[in-house]
């Protein structure tokens, strides 16, 4: 029981690191709390993935995103016109899951994080 | 343009329902990069696209294979509220030069992260996991 409890706070403890990086970069926080489930609380590939879509269906952002919105840093229109592509292909990609080697997918997915970061990263200091 | 943002919207909700992610990482360097926006605006624009439930669809995938693990992810919500409040007062004054660099390396970090995962060899063996770690 008490080895129940601590494990669900590490769990509480490692998403309130997620939550930080998702105020702080304004995403939704999965992309680090899918590893964190498969490498600390040992979650199979899929259920790390299905935990972290539980955990993204609430607003788990609003109250990073009232601060954004209280600098005025927020594009409405842009924002309200992603949504609806966002769901559906979330659909989609839900299908395919089922269906797709997801390790191969993930490593792809985390090749061209990669290179991504580090373009960021040099377009933001190396001048 | 609001086709390619339609596109756009499309492409990232597959990556949302294949990976079980929010999206807000690939979100927000393509509004920097694609739509020329601000550091900033793109942040807080992601933000806003993931408040309604967009994944809710993919879920549903997840829910009828039985891979989801509601307490923790409950867990992990109130967490990530907790945690996104503390982001979202960091975020804000920085300059949006640092906060674009900062961003880069957190996503070569997650990049790792992402790619260090040891897959189980096979089927059996991700069960067996499984079972241990819900005993």
């Amino acid at each position: 029981m008490a080895e129940g409890v601590a494990r669900e706070a590490s769990v509480f403890v490692a998403a309130c690191v997620c939550g930080v990086a998702s105020g702080l970069f304004g995403i939704g926080g999965g992309v680090l709390l899918v590893p964190f489930l498969a490498l600390f609380f040992a979650f199979g590939q899929h259920r790390a993935q299905g935990t972290s879509l539980v955990a993204l269906i609430p607003p788990t952002g609003l109250l990073a995103f009232l601060a954004y919105a209280r600098a005025d840093y927020v594009s409405w229109k842009i924002g309200l016109l992603l949504i609806p592509g966002v769901i559906v292909g979330g659909i989609l990609g839900g299908l395919l899951a089922k269906r797709l080697q997801p390790q191969r997918m993930r490593q792809v997915f985390a090749g061209v994080m990669l290179l991504l970061g580090i373009w960021q990263a040099a377009a933001a200091w190396w001048r | 343009m609001t086709l390619i943002v339609l596109l756009l919207g499309l492409a990232v909700g597959v990556l949302v329902g294949l990976l079980g992610i929010g999206g807000g990482v690939v979100l927000v360097p393509a509004m920097v990069y694609l739509l020329h926006m601000d550091q900033h605006m793109a942040q807080g624009t992601s933000l806003l696209i993931l408040l309604p439930p967009v994944g809710i669809g993919a879920l549903r995938e997840y829910w009828k294979q039985g891979q989801v693990d509601v307490r923790a992810g409950i867990l992990c919500a109130l967490g990530m509220l907790v945690g996104g409040y503390a982001g979202g007062l960091i975020a804000v004054p920085l300059s949006s030069r640092h906060l674009k660099g900062l961003f880069g390396c957190f996503l070569i970090l997650a990049a790792f992260l992402l790619w260090r995962r040891p897959e189980p060899k096979s089927p059996l063996a991700d069960s067996v996991a499984e079972e241990s770690s819900r005993g």
